[in-house]
């Protein structure tokens, strides 16, 4: 599980300082703090980056949305983000909903504002509403991570990292090489939100990671995935063998 | 010869109007006609006619006896009206109607004799001398003619004339000379002259000179009494003519010279009497001009009267134009001085929230001040237990200070609705508790206990930063309001599936009815507090009504004085499709 990278563009180095206090007291990773529009742009692209928190005023002009709305354009580059900002004036308002999904924090915010709209932002970009604070679920997917709620703190786990997934009631068990976890989602949610191609159903409970996929067994009913994990294959999901580009 | 006869014929034609209408001023008829008038008193017509007829007016006459003969059916007035317009016809010298009135007299008419007698004179004067004569001989049968000398004579001039032009000479003399005989005893020069004349002219035609020259001579020596100058004329050319014929031409010439006078002065006469007449004309145009200068007045002062009157209606308009437009301007200057009123009021607020405000956040800075300077001082004794607890109550202060200014803010921001308004989907619970993060360090001054009992799945459809207004001013006054040790519960009843009770419950001093009723008095900006050492401007609570309302949400206090309050707020819940 790694934390998650927060870019942070912001001209006023008192509140980026109090902004990075509470995120590293809350696990978060900063990726950069940007200054102005040209920096942040350069930190965007060079640095890994999950959230991104814009003032959005900087140096008194509203670059921050200017910021927003060309990130935005370049089409999978976008991150989720969060505007920053010390008046409800109607006007910047109504140009910043404009750039979707648009959640934003007013100034002054305390602690638990401040990471419950990183979590909004997280939902809402990827149209996974009412998660992380349900007591159902806890967990986003996006198309390459798991954001996972963690006490008050998001973490990711890179989907290329999970061997496997087993389903326990409302759990699910998340296995990658080097450890192993539990987080709150239905089988139904979770199947529905990962790629099918690349996760497979092997069992009434179990979803494997074909990438990490090393020998089958049909006869025994058995895979064996990288790091010698043995799971179970029924035979109501055999099916997918005949999908493999079977080398040989 | 034929120049005698040319002249007899000359004269007699002029001779004969003036012999037959002179025969109407008869006594017994104008003796009759009187007394039938004051018979027939009620008959204003006939009475006019017949007073006309007797002046001899004869157009009047004529008008009248036609009215008398359209209204009345009375026979005998009847008979007075056509005989009153035979004659009139007659001397208008209208014949044939004369004749057609007179012969629808009856005849017991009381002057049946004098209409006879018209009746010849008129066929005489129509040369119709065969019916003349049967009239005349008619009116001789007649047994009232002996009573009456002057029909007698008339009737006998008539036969006379009438059988000289019907050339028995004889039987004219013999009228004509009992007619001279009659005319002589009544020495009326006039009629004595006519009766001369035409004796004479009936002896001269039958060449008896010798009778017919002293009646011509008695003729001219009666015209000199007379004052008709046409007799005068007639008289003195017939003895010139007959002078003439004797071959006694200066004779003859002093005759004509008198005819000439006497010709001259008639024209003179006619002349004055034209004169007359155009005098009478040119006061008939006189009287016609002044008929139409009045004319004239009258169409002015009709325009006049019009003008008035119409004048009159315009400003009786323009009255109820202005009585209307002023009513409108005491209307309008009403509703003017009403809203005035409440912009007065308003502003009154206005100024007073100013005031409040300035004051508050004066209080509070000069805290500051205050507290700032014992700090420093602390600082310098290095008394560090103090510091912490100066720190802590700058920190109160200053949070006092900052949601004053934020609600007023956001006040200023709602009234000039340049709030920005955008509804989501919150989660309640996390709200909540970064709503109470904030005022962690004022519990813990007052040792209050904060539980929050919300449901964890209970998502709103709010507007997030409207909503922590809300709240935080909410939390705020329980605070407020609360005993040390008190305890603050945040809880929630789901009403149904579209509404959530947010219920906030304190341990503090609560109020009574009265406060509460005027916190949830709609409009009313100022609330004045019983309680004078927790002065607020009341705008707070006012601005979390605004912002409920605004959500969709409704809001109720149920309050025990020293037991603790109960604030009750609903909003609408998530929509549940995700």
């Amino acid at each position: 599980m790694d934390n998650i990278n927060v870019l942070i563009i912001e001209d006023t180095p008192d509140q980026s300082d109090a902004l990075i206090k509470v995120l590293l007291d809350n696990n978060y990773n900063i990726a950069g703090v940007a200054r102005n529009f040209t920096d942040a742009l350069k930190l965007f692209y060079e640095a890994a980056v999950d959230i991104i928190i814009i003032d959005v005023f900087l140096d008194g002009k509203p670059d921050g949305i200017t910021f927003a709305e060309s990130i935005n354009i370049i089409p999978n580059a976008s991150k989720p983000f969060v505007f920053l900002t010390s008046s409800n004036d109607r006007q910047i308002f109504e140009r910043a909903k404009l750039t979707k999904p648009f959640s934003f924090l007013m100034k002054p915010f305390n602690e638990l504002e401040i990471l419950y709209a990183i979590e909004m932002a997280v939902e809402k970009f990827y149209e996974q509403t009412n998660v992380f604070l349900s007591e159902e679920q806890n967990t986003v997917i996006s198309n390459d991570s798991l954001f996972i709620k963690k006490k008050n703190s998001l973490k990711k786990v890179a989907l290329e990292d999970i061997l496997y997934i087993e389903v326990e009631e409302r759990y699910c068990n998340i296995i990658t090489e080097k450890e192993k976890f539990v987080i709150l989602i239905s089988l139904t949610k979770i199947s529905e939100l990962l790629d099918k191609s690349k996760f497979i159903k092997t069992h009434r409970n179990t979803i494997v990671n074909s990438a990490k996929i090393e020998e089958i067994f049909p006869a025994d009913n058995l895979i064996i995935l990288k790091g010698n994990h043995r799971i179970n294959l029924s035979d109501t999901y055999k099916d997918f063998i005949k999908n493999m580009n079977i080398l040989s | 010869m034929n120049n005698k006869i040319l002249i007899f014929l000359f004269y007699f034609i002029i001779q004969t109007p003036s012999l037959l209408f002179s025969q109407t001023d008869d006594n017994t008829e104008q003796k009759l006609l009187t007394k039938k008038a004051l018979e027939f008193k009620k008959e204003i017509n006939f009475v006019k006619s017949q007073s006309f007829y007797l002046k001899k007016d004869w157009d009047s006459t004529l008008i009248y006896s036609m009215k008398q003969l359209s209204v009345s059916k009375n026979k005998e007035l009847n008979d007075y009206a056509h005989f009153f317009r035979g004659s009139s016809f007659l001397q208008k010298k209208l014949y044939k109607e004369a004749r057609k009135e007179l012969l629808q007299v009856s005849n017991k008419f009381a002057l049946h004799l004098q209409s006879t007698i018209l009746l010849g004179t008129i066929s005489l004067e129509l040369r119709e001398f065969e019916k003349a004569k049967n009239y005349y001989n008619t009116a001789l049968s007649l047994p009232e003619i002996s009573n009456q000398i002057r029909s007698l004579s008339k009737t006998y001039e008539g036969l006379g004339i009438t059988y000289f032009f019907l050339e028995k000479y004889d039987k004219a003399e013999d009228y004509l000379i009992k007619n001279e005989t009659i005319k002589e005893k009544e020495k009326n020069d006039r009629e004595l002259l006519s009766a001369y004349n035409s004796l004479a002219n009936l002896y001269y035609v039958q060449y008896k000179d010798n009778q017919a020259i002293p009646y011509f001579r008695k003729a001219y020596l009666l015209s000199k009494n007379v004052n008709d100058l046409g007799k005068k004329i007639m008289a003195a050319e017939n003895m010139s003519a007959v002078e003439e014929n004797a071959k006694n031409y200066k004779k003859a010439l002093e005759y004509r010279k008198e005819a000439d006078k006497w010709t001259d002065s008639l024209n003179n006469q006619n002349k004055i009497w034209a004169v007359a007449d155009y005098e009478k004309k040119f006061a008939v145009t006189q009287k016609q001009k002044e008929i139409k200068v009045l004319q004239v007045e009258n169409k002015l002062k009709n325009t006049q009267r019009n003008f008035l009157f119409f004048s009159a209606i315009g400003l009786l308009l323009l009255l109820t134009g202005g009585v209307y437009l002023y009513a409108q301007k005491v209307k309008n200057s009403k509703i003017i001085l009403h809203q005035k009123n409440k912009l007065d009021e308003l502003n009154a607020t206005k100024d007073q929230l100013f005031s409040i405000v300035s004051h508050d956040l004066r209080s509070s800075v000069n805290a500051l001040k205050t507290s700032n300077s014992k700090l420093s001082a602390t600082l310098e004794s290095k008394n560090y237990d103090q510091l912490n607890q100066l720190i802590a109550q700058n920190s109160i202060i200053a949070n006092g200070a900052y949601s004053l200014l934020d609600n007023l803010l956001h006040w200023a921001l709602l009234q000039t609705k340049q709030l920005y308004f955008h509804k989501e989907s919150i989660h309640l619970y996390s709200i909540i508790q970064q709503i109470e993060f904030n005022y962690k360090p004022f519990l813990l001054d007052k040792s209050i206990t904060f539980e929050n009992s919300v449901s964890k799945n209970i998502f709103l459809f709010v507007d997030l930063d409207s909503f922590k207004i809300v709240f935080r001013n909410l939390l705020d006054n329980a605070i407020k309001f609360s005993k040390q040790n008190g305890t603050i519960t945040f809880s929630t009843n789901e009403i149904d599936s579209d509404f959530c009770e947010i219920i906030m419950e304190d341990t503090g001093i609560g109020m009574n009815q009265n406060t509460i009723n005027e916190l949830l008095q709609e409009g009313e900006l100022l609330t004045k507090k019983s309680d004078s050492e927790i002065i607020g401007t009341g705008l707070g609570l006012q601005l979390c009504k605004q912002m409920i309302k605004k959500n969709n949400g409704t809001f109720k206090i149920e309050s025990e004085l020293n037991k603790g309050t109960k604030i009750i707020v609903t909003f609408p819940k998530m929509k549940q499709n995700g």
